[in-house]
């Protein structure tokens, strides 16, 4: 409870200097990162905020990247932020994160929250952890990594690294997890909703 | 579960609803009989939201049509007889649904009920589409009223006023969308539900006809001249083009006019500028409120024009400027030029806030309190995902064989081969490892592009086509081609649904394992070839005859390709093969597995059939099991029989 008091004060802080909170999300087609959006969303609505989220993507449903935005406060904003002004920038995959480093704070203080997800390319591209550790210590004093595969590798089930990242985040959101709760029954599937309720607890525990 | 709510959802209580579903709530909050539609992204959500609720809810009618041509012509006839319809497509199913639309336009039912709205759906940067185009310029070819919303509670709103603008004319109106609109989310605040009516009487007069031309030429007249003039009245007074900041000044002496998602980026840049300036927001884009923008415009020494794509606003501000003797510069795209120096936004791709925000920097010379080019310079290495067929695609087993069989047609003919594609999903066979493309234009051209090459050459001539494409605009083609014996080989790749659009319904689609199969009867599309007497060869997936499938697949392309070059005619070859998504809503199919004993690394499987689940790792190939959706197909081509599981699986 003292956590969500807290909580609840950083986000008034926040809000009320800059009128909004900004969150960029990013990952894969196919990840559900759309009903990580309408969680969230509709958790803040019934708590009076103001929301508006919005979604790039191509032919994401074939595996593309897909880039999401989502920003709440006291008004509705723009669908899409000004670069430089994300409050936290979330890659469901880990290296789609260095599409969306435009967004970060020039201050360094948008928080940056990586999935240890690894989907390997086509091309043998994928960035070296040297690469990665280098790039993002010149964007942010901020890198939370969030070990999402062994909870995936416990519940065999690699559709659940959103909601992980749903618990992860909540200390850094003014919502508690009953509200998030009760999104999460509303928007999953019955026979979802006892794993993904599972998948957001463990999230929350993560240090 | 939204789709519920939409419906369910009270008075005052406030939604996170997605652009497109606000659209249809507000359809409802009017009171709407009949919607049609044709699926085409951003534009689906709503056809597939009034398919689910329809039945719930008492409409009349919803479908989604063969194409948008036919969706304009159902929807407008209702709206004759005394419906409120609407209709929804993308930009460039507009373009389909043009021709009847100018008749549309010009009648004038007499029952007053009757309204027609059409949606329209652009897609600035062409996320989802083969070009960019902005549809506004037909409101000027139409001449017909339009409001574009900027977020998703102006969806309902628009759409209310929208019914309720023709609902009075008798004229259609146009609610005009981008992708950043339409699939927007954001809280959206209900209004009361209207139950639908239709009057008995079918009030059959003249003004709803314009077969004869006396009459035409009169309902135009009545068209410009009274319906749009009163819509100008309601332009001028609108409500939907108001003034944000009206008190604010600015050293510049500068005012912004812009409407749409461009409003959001226009408030989002000043607010990051500390820059204070009056924004005229047109909600009502046509026809413009002349005498609002003089005024608005007399009060600056320049206005800036926001807006997305075209400069059809700008054009239309710089000319009644002139009209109106006003000398306030006005500055935007700079349409006239041609050139990218004139011009502080661009005409290509799609805005933000950055760009409006660099834009005004340039005019103002403002040094903004962060340096955003820094920002904008941040580029790093990436990995490169190029958009691939699902897993278990059907198409990725007509690439193989295609490929195989082209080869040896090759070789063994000596004659250039082209490919003419479609749009779907296996557009995606143009690209590596496949590169079966040589002229592509939009829906149902294929067959039509093959025509015009093997008349002038005498290469081998391919048309891939998908068969909700076949259906929506194909079949003139292939009927002109078989009537001329024009030597080609047509590839139907009968996938059973739309699936580039997610897998909508179309005339040839089994939906009767579907809450609304039950009263559609499916084509078949086999028995509609046989009755054009042409060649034709149909190969299912689903029929494990002889031999493997892909192998049987390629021999039979080689065969027909070959009579098309001797013969000298027109062949059809059908290739019936579910699209895995759809067939794995209805089945459960197993996951295959690498015997690595058995694994050479031949890599025939990872390299030329190119599964996305496939790959190689620790010199063996690899499937990820995550991916694999169980198509088997793989297990099929494997040599070394290195492949397997899915023995429960049935096809
Ligand atoms: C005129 C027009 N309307 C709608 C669309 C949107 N759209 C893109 S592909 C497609 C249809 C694809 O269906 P099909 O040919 O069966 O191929 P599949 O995706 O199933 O492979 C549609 C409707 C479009 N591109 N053009
Ligand atoms: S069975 Fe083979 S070809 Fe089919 S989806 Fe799985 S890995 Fe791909
Ligand atoms: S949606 Fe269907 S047709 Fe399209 S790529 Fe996926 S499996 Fe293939």
């Amino acid at each position: 409870m003292k956590k969500y008091v807290q909580t609840m004060q950083y986000m008034e802080e926040i809000i009320t200097n800059s009128n909004n909170y900004t969150i960029v999300i990013t990952g894969l087609g196919g990840q559900g990162l759309i009903r990580f959006l309408q969680i969230i969303g509709n958790s803040l609505i019934q708590k009076g905020y103001k929301v508006i989220s919005s979604e790039k993507h191509g032919l994401s449903q074939r595996g593309g990247k897909v880039t999401c935005f989502l920003r709440f406060g006291e008004k509705i904003t723009a669908p899409v932020p000004i670069i430089g002004s994300a409050d936290m920038i979330i890659a469901a995959e880990k290296a789609c994160i260095f599409d969306v480093l435009e967004f970060t704070k020039r201050d360094r203080s948008s928080k940056l929250i990586i999935a240890d997800y690894e989907k390997e390319s086509q091309n043998n591209d994928y960035p070296s952890e040297e690469y990665f550790i280098k790039v993002l210590n010149e964007n942010s004093d901020h890198i939370n990594f969030v070990p999402v595969m062994p909870i995936v590798a416990q519940y065999k089930n690699l559709k659940i690294i959103n909601t992980i990242i749903l618990g992860y985040i909540l200390r850094f959101l003014p919502l508690s997890e009953e509200e998030i709760k009760k999104s999460i029954n509303r928007y999953f599937k019955k026979d979802l909703i006892v794993l993904n309720q599972k998948a957001l607890e463990e999230g929350i525990k993560l240090k | 579960m939204e789709d519920i709510k939409i419906v369910k959802g009270q008075v005052g209580e406030e939604l996170f609803l997605l652009g497109n579903a606000a659209i249809v709530r507000g359809a409802l909050e009017s009171g709407i009989n009949v919607y049609t539609y044709y699926p085409g992204t951003p534009s689906s959500e709503v056809g597939e939201i009034f398919t689910k609720i329809f039945k719930n809810v008492g409409i009349n009618w919803v479908e989604s049509s063969i194409n948008e041509k036919v969706a304009l012509e159902v929807a407008g006839a209702a709206y004759a007889r005394g419906a409120k319809a609407m209709v929804g497509m993308k930009n460039v199913g507009l373009n389909v649904a043009s021709d009847p639309f100018f008749a549309l336009a010009t009648t004038r039912p007499k029952n007053e009920n009757s309204a027609i709205v059409v949606l329209v759906a652009d897609d600035p940067q062409q996320y989802s589409s083969a070009v960019e185009m902005d549809s506004r310029y037909y409101l000027k070819l139409l001449k017909i009223p339009a409001l574009e919303p900027s977020n998703p509670q102006e969806c309902l709103e628009y759409t209310k006023c929208a019914f309720e603008i023709s609902r009075e004319l008798k004229i259609p109106v146009i609610i005009r969308l981008v992708t950043m609109v339409a699939h927007a989310r954001s809280n959206v605040k209900l209004g009361k539900l209207v139950p639908p009516k239709l009057d008995k009487t079918f009030d059959l007069s003249p003004e709803v006809n314009v077969a004869s031309r006396l009459y035409f030429l009169d309902l135009k007249q009545d068209q410009i001249y009274n319906r749009m003039n009163r819509a100008l009245v309601k332009s001028e007074n609108s409500s939907l083009n108001w003034i944000e900041n009206e008190n604010a000044t600015n050293i510049f002496s500068l005012g912004i006019i812009t409407s749409g998602v461009s409003y959001n980026y226009v408030i989002e840049a000043l607010d990051f500028l500390d820059l204070k300036a009056p924004i005229l927001k047109l909600g009502f884009i046509n026809p413009l409120p002349e005498k609002k923008i003089v005024a608005f415009l007399k009060q600056f020494k320049q206005v800036f024009v926001v807006e997305e794509n075209d400069a059809y606003i700008e054009t239309e501000v710089l000319a009644i400027a002139h009209k109106n003797r006003v000398q306030t510069k006005i500055l935007g795209k700079d349409p006239f030029s041609y050139s990218k120096e004139g011009s502080l936004l661009n005409f290509v791709g799609e805005l933000n806030p950055t760009k409006v925000a660099f834009a005004l920097i340039k005019i103002t010379d403002l040094t903004p309190k962060i340096n955003l080019k820094q920002n904008k310079e941040k580029k790093y290495e990436t990995v490169r995902r190029r958009p691939v067929l699902c897993a278990g695609c059907p198409y990725a087993t007509i690439g193989y064989a295609l490929k195989k069989a082209i080869k040896k047609l090759k070789s063994d003919s000596g004659k250039e081969i082209y490919f003419y594609q479609d749009i779907g999903c296996y557009t995606l066979l143009s690209f590596a490892p496949y590169s079966f493309a040589n002229v592509k234009y939009c829906m149902g051209s294929s067959i039509a592009l093959a025509q015009g090459v093997a008349r002038t050459d005498d290469s081998l001539n391919i048309a891939i086509i998908g068969d909700g494409t076949f259906f929506h605009s194909g079949i003139p083609a292939l009927l002109n081609g078989i009537y001329n014996k024009t030597p080609i080989l047509v590839m139907i790749l009968d996938n059973g649904w739309i699936g580039m659009t997610g897998q909508q319904p179309h005339p040839g689609s089994d939906t009767h394992h579907y809450q609304d199969g039950n009263f559609k009867k499916k084509i078949n599309l086999e028995k509609f070839l046989l009755g054009t007497g042409a060649n034709i060869s149909v190969i299912k997936r689903q029929e494990r005859i002889k031999g493997n499938y892909p192998d049987r697949l390629r021999d039979l392309i080689y065969e027909k390709s070959y009579d098309v070059l001797e013969k000298r005619d027109l062949h059809i070859i059908v290739i019936e093969d579910e699209c895995i998504q759809k067939f794995n809503q209805r089945n459960t199919l197993e996951v295959r597995y690498i015997d690595e004993r058995l694994c050479n690394n031949c890599g025939l499987c990872y390299n030329q059939f190119n599964c996305p689940a496939l790959n190689e790792k620790n010199d063996k190939a690899y499937i990820n099991l995550n991916d694999c959706l169980g198509c088997g197909i793989c297990e099929e081509i494997c040599p070394n029989n290195a492949i397997y599981g899915g023995d429960n699986n049935e096809f």
